[in-house]
């Protein structure tokens, strides 16, 4: 290899290795805006004080069913407690998700946030494209 | 150029690392907010307040075991 070859083997490298950073910083940036809000939203989701209240209703209007009913205090707690187990199932899903099933979460979470990451690539590719062309004309 | 975005990489894992600890820190707040919420409805609909904590507990519980699932999840990655 001469070493103008050389040398343009050198700054062909450089300029992949740049192409890498930078493609590498864009998304780290939709990453660290998208993987926050999607764990926000999915414990917003039960962990809010909407979702509570929301809950809280749910075992009341069961509860209320149970006492209009005639049964008698302590067995329309019992009961309602047994309708709110239904949603301790979530805890043992995720303990299934990350045990056994981990794969099949996991790749499923994996799926999502690479779809996202592209679509937000796309749109600033799409937003680049078109300033571009507004430069040129 | 190569510098500025390798802190622009820098930058976007901080604030990464950043949400997340935000995150699990307010994570226990949220669910004693939830928590009192739910109770306040369960003592509307003529629950005694000492039975409402008691099924309001499972909240603490669901909290407890997604905390240990994401721990667990973290030494298994280590």
């Amino acid at each position: 290899m001469t070493e103008k070859e050389g040398g343009c083997s050198e700054k062909k490298r450089e300029k992949e290795e740049k192409e890498d950073i930078e493609e590498l910083r864009e998304v780290l940036s939709v990453v660290s805006k998208e993987v926050p809000a999607l764990i926000k939203g999915i414990i917003g989701s039960i962990f809010s004080e909407e979702a509570g209240r929301d809950m809280g209703r749910a075992a009341a209007a069961f509860y209320k069913e149970l006492k209009e009913a005639g049964l008698p205090e302590n067995v329309a707690v019992k009961m309602t407690e047994g309708y709110m187990s239904a949603f301790m199932s979530l805890g043992e899903v995720l303990k299934q998700a990350v045990g056994g099933g981990k794969k099949v979460e996991s790749k499923e979470l994996e799926k999502e946030i690479s779809r996202r990451i592209k679509e937000k690539l796309a749109e600033k590719g799409l937003a680049e494209k078109e300033e571009d062309e507004e430069d040129e004309g | 150029m190569k510098l500025r975005s390798i802190m622009g990489i820098v930058l976007h894992a901080t604030r990464l690392l950043l949400s997340l600890l935000f995150l699990w820190l307010s994570f226990g707040w949220m669910v004693r907010k939830a928590k009192k919420a739910f109770e306040k409805e369960l003592v509307k609909a003529g629950m005694a307040k000492k039975d409402a904590r008691k099924l309001s507990v499972w909240y603490s519980k669901l909290k407890n075991e997604i905390t240990q699932t994401v721990k667990s999840l973290l030494f298994a990655w280590r």
